[in-house]
């Protein structure tokens, strides 16, 4: 296994934590969020989050190496990304 | 592909972390998961509700045609303001024919009063004819006792006597007379009832037509924005048609649908964050005011008097009812402020209840 180059390694990472940063901001105000004149509801989004989420740990743990201490990596992945979901969730639409 | 050949008990080591970060994971996904499903339950929150408002359909209780309309569609209003005008040339002729109505029955109580005053002087008058009449039977009475003791002893002559008693039949025939007609002069007097009541009705008949001419115009009941104002002037409006209607915005409110499950936890006066999705992003405080007490469901539709409805199902997954939320909104930004828009509501949390 090559060690991988600091910044290479730290993308994925700084592209979620800014993508997450991102939504938080926009996330500001109605838990309802307008689309081409439709308006989702915020659970969609915690879940769509979630989702990136996961797919963004999958790729900063290959990228760090972490993927292969890993074992049932379909349930850590969702678990993850439910987490995260329920994070933002909690956070943003909490009482 | 090395580790393939190693032992399995240093695979076994290699695995456990991952096991126990699988475990840990799966485990606090479930625990917050369950934490997160309390939350909403004890803080319920809808993204379905709707800014509501109380509406006025402007009407006059009068019909006729319309002759003034100062206001537009959409225009804001004030409580007092004069809204539009029905033609009072009908209701100003009925009004001079009520109040001529009115003269007469009080010309006629005024001549009721002269006749009662004549009929009183008339009565007064047959009272003195039983005063005089009385005095004359007396007179003949004591004339007839006086000539009685001379008559017998041929005094005087017995037809002296004898036309003395007929002058005391007489006068006794007059009193009854005179009596009777006293009664009846008394009776004849008689009272105003008859023409104070007919005075009343007209009064009656007068204060409504003036009330009919003071509904020709119509004023806004309440501050709001007039709305579905559709005609100009000209149009005949029937009594109680309604022209258009205004959106009284004294008092907003948003009302949204919460499931029954959520509503042990919703109380009147809870503090609500509301948002209006005309601009989602300010938030507006407000009270929870009621929690409606009834929605038609399909098992108690049908007609009141019919059998009960009940279709032929197997008992499957029930959805959970939901009722309407009533939330009162405090010192919104009227910009906001739409009947009908979207809105969302989340009880004692979010960004104006802390």
């Amino acid at each position: 296994m090559t060690q991988p180059t600091p910044p290479a390694c730290l993308k994925p990472v700084a592209t979620t934590v800014g993508l997450l940063a991102l939504t938080g901001c926009s996330l500001h105000g109605a838990p309802s969020f307008p689309l081409v004149g439709a308006y989702f509801p915020a659970w969609m989004m915690c879940a769509i989050i979630g989702i990136l989420a996961a797919v963004g740990f999958r790729v900063a743990f290959l990228a760090l190496g972490i993927d292969t201490i890993l074992r049932f990596r379909l349930f850590t992945y969702v678990s993850l990304g439910v987490l995260m979901a329920l994070l933002v969730w909690a956070l943003v639409f909490g009482p | 592909m090395q580790t393939a050949s190693s032992t399995p008990t240093k695979q076994k080591n290699r695995n456990r972390p991952g096991i126990v970060i699988a475990a840990v994971c799966v485990t606090a996904a479930i625990l917050f998961g369950i934490h997160i499903a309390h939350q909403d339950t004890a803080y319920p929150s809808t993204d379905s509700a709707s800014i509501d408002a109380e509406l006025v359909h402007v009407a006059s209780v009068v019909g006729g045609r319309l002759v003034e309309l100062p206001v537009q569609e959409n225009q804001h209003v004030h409580k007092g303001d004069m809204l539009y005008r029905i033609d009072p040339e009908p209701y100003q002729l009925t009004l001079k024919q009520a109040e001529a109505s009115a003269a007469l029955a009080q010309a006629e109580v005024e001549h009721q009063e002269r006749l009662v005053a004549i009929k009183t002087v008339e009565a007064t008058a047959a009272q003195d004819q039983v005063h005089r009449a009385t005095t004359n039977r007396d007179l003949t009475a004591r004339t007839v006792r006086r000539l009685a003791p001379l008559a017998q002893n041929s005094y005087i002559p017995l037809q002296e006597y004898d036309q003395a008693q007929v002058a005391a039949r007489n006068a006794e025939i007059s009193l009854t007379q005179a009596t009777q007609q006293s009664v009846a002069a008394t009776t004849a007097i008689g009272d105003l009832k008859s023409s104070i009541a007919a005075r009343d009705a007209s009064n009656a008949a007068l204060a409504r037509v003036r009330y009919e001419l003071a509904q020709t115009e119509v004023r806004a009941p309440a501050d709001g924005y007039v709305t579905s104002l559709h005609v100009k002037t000209g149009e005949v409006l029937a009594p109680a048609q309604a022209l258009f209607t205004l959106i009284a915005d004294d008092e907003w409110h948003a009302v949204g649908n919460l499931r029954e499950t959520d509503l042990a936890t919703v109380h009147p006066g809870d503090c609500a964050t509301v948002y209006s999705m005309i601009d989602r992003t300010h938030a507006i405080h407000g009270v929870v005011d009621s929690i409606g007490f009834g929605v038609m469901s399909l098992d108690s539709a049908g007609l009141a008097r019919g059998l009960p409805l009940v279709p032929r199902q197997m008992d499957w997954v029930h959805v959970a009812q939901r009722f309407p939320v009533r939330v009162r909104l405090d010192h919104a930004d009227p910009t906001l402020l739409r009947m009908g828009a979207t809105a969302t509501f989340e009880i004692r949390h979010g960004a104006s209840c802390h």
